[in-house]
């Protein structure tokens, strides 16, 4: 909107700007599409017309969102290729775009993104989205010394029913229909991804800063989850009988409390 | 020395992921480094771990990108009180950001957008300096960006609206002389002149880089050593500066530390005044 003056004020001259620079179309499109002529706010240099300078920052826009997505979705830009994950970047922005001072978080929509849209192979995508989300995630979580690995043994016996085992924020539970964890893996190592329909469960948690994957069991997942959820062992117990039609047996929650404890999964005991 | 006193810290490098092993594990001679603000503040993993080891051993200077000094939109408290806490943390010399804005309505580009120079945006953004520089309780050191539009309504030439901007909020500046060299060519203006224009007792610190000339247009990509008329700018500065803080960024296609070290060192050449002065 122009001053009395003639002049764009700064605001509207920053949105429109914004506006060129984040359209979804090529810049000749974006330019028409704004409410201010582009000759009317941008200078022509020696060698480029104004809608070339301006097509800079448009074109710059786009691939700095595909390097950010593509930082933290390696495996999904692989499968899907330059130029379709490009178009998913391109959509995907346009819906969500950056509303943070840092790229850390652009992605969180993403899977569900995949999930709702129409593309091929959808729910695989989705899964390993999923999982590649857990990842970065657990890489920034704060981090929190985890307990000795003798620390569960060794609560009285009479206590352990009303203990709560707190999980360390680095810690998140994936399910999914394809077994992406194998696919993540296949890319990370160069070998061909073949998308396998089968239920997958994984803990993502990390380790002296480094990010691992652990495979559960369906049963091992669910008890996890009612832990990480707040529940005291007891009740976590009495959680999995509800839904599993059984009590867990003795020696599967000492392999599960074992191998968690080893991996540090735990931060604290609470005893109320 | 600039009037704050902040210290010539040397010759620095900018902190990257990809050399995260390297310094750590051979603690590598080097002045101090700039890590980039936001990249350390929303983390508790390893990077945020690494630049707190690195911190111990060496001074450390946070540059931002997303403060978004010149926008329209508020500023950011929730930002500036991450910030502030993770300069103290790793007891930063000081912190720098961008004459540019970054968005608007809430959302960010992700680049550093060009102002246009007037007394608006003049009057506009020396209030928000002061008010970051207030709630940081150190004087924000602001840089100047590279660019390739510019705008039908400037009334003023960049170096006399950062001498302005200096004036008016009492900030300190980062003279990226790479980022000097790229809008010269771009917007066709002599870059000495800029140089020279610059208050020096307002410089705390030096930016080098690399960049894409494209024919037409430079692209700032800092993905390459730095060019002999860029050197020679350098020089220039560092004669009507004297020594400086002085850091070399180097961000895409990132070779190793050595060689990024290696091409900061070049500096060295260019700190005493009378070289400088024979280089130019």
């Amino acid at each position: 909107m122009p001053r009395s003056d003639g002049a764009v004020a700064l605001a509207p001259l920053q949105e429109w700007m914004q506006s060129v620079v984040t359209h979804h179309g090529d810049v000749y499109e974006a330019a028409e599409s704004a409410s201010i002529d582009v000759e009317t706010v941008i200078l022509p240099s020696a060698t480029l017309e104004p809608i070339q300078r301006v097509g800079i920052y448009h074109g710059m826009y786009l691939l700095r969102m595909i390097e950010a997505l593509t930082a933290d979705y390696g495996a999904l830009a692989h499968i899907l290729g330059e130029e379709k994950f490009e178009e998913l970047v391109r959509a995907y922005v346009l819906r969500h775009p950056s509303r943070s001072y840092t790229f850390n978080r652009l992605g969180d929509a993403l899977p569900e993104f995949i999930a709702s849209s129409k593309m091929k192979r959808r729910v695989f995508l989705s899964d390993l989205a999923t999982l590649e989300l857990a990842m970065t995630q657990v890489f920034d979580e704060a981090e929190a010394e985890p307990l000795p690995g003798d620390a569960i043994a060794s609560i009285a016996p009479e206590r352990i029913a009303d203990a709560r085992i707190v999980s360390i924020p680095a810690l998140r539970l994936v399910s999914a229909d394809y077994d992406v964890n194998e696919a993540f893996q296949a890319w990370r190592e160069e070998r061909p991804v073949k998308p396998r329909r089968e239920k997958t469960w994984i803990a993502v948690h990390r380790r002296d800063y480094g990010v691992f994957r652990m495979p559960l069991t369906r049963e091992a997942f669910t008890f996890l989850g009612f832990l990480i959820a707040g529940e005291t062992i007891g009740s976590a117990i009495a959680m999995f009988h509800g839904r599993f039609r059984r009590l867990p047996e003795q020696n599967e929650l000492f392999t599960w409390f074992r191998d968690w404890s080893a991996a540090g999964l735990f931060a604290a005991i609470d005893i109320t | 020395m600039n009037r704050f006193n902040f210290p010539d810290l040397g010759i620095g490098v900018g902190l990257r992921t990809v050399h995260f092993k390297h310094i750590l594990g051979t603690q590598p001679d080097v002045d101090w480094f700039e890590a980039l603000s936001e990249n350390y503040m929303d983390t508790g993993g390893r990077p945020r771990f690494v630049l707190e080891k690195v911190a111990e051993q060496y001074p450390i200077v946070l540059h931002g990108v997303s403060l978004s000094i010149g926008g329209t939109d508020p500023l950011d408290f929730d930002y500036l009180r991450k910030l502030k806490a993770l300069a103290r943390s790793v007891n930063a010399r000081w912190i720098s950001d961008h004459l540019c804005w970054t968005g608007v309505s809430g959302r960010n580009v992700h680049d550093l957008l060009p102002m246009p120079y007037n007394a608006e945006s003049l009057r506009h953004t020396a209030e928000r300096v002061k008010i970051v520089s207030d709630f940081l309780e150190t004087p924000l050191v602001v840089e100047n960006p590279s660019s390739y539009v510019e705008f039908t309504t400037s009334t003023m030439t960049e170096w006399d609206f950062l001498a302005e901007l200096a004036k008016e909020s009492d900030c300190g500046l980062l003279l990226d002389v790479n980022n000097i060299y790229v809008s010269s060519f771009n917007h066709g203006f002599d870059p000495k002149v800029y140089v020279d224009a610059i208050p020096a007792d307002r410089v705390v610190q030096v930016h080098l880089a690399g960049h894409q000339n494209h024919g037409t247009h430079i692209i700032d990509t800092h993905n390459d050593f730095v060019i002999d008329e860029v050197w020679s700018l350098y020089g220039r500065a560092c004669a009507r500066i004297g020594d400086v803080s002085t850091l070399l960024e180097w961000d895409a296609d990132i070779p190793d530390f050595e060689t990024v070290h290696a091409e900061a060192k070049k500096a060295e050449a260019f700190r005493s005044v009378e070289v400088a002065y024979a280089a130019v």
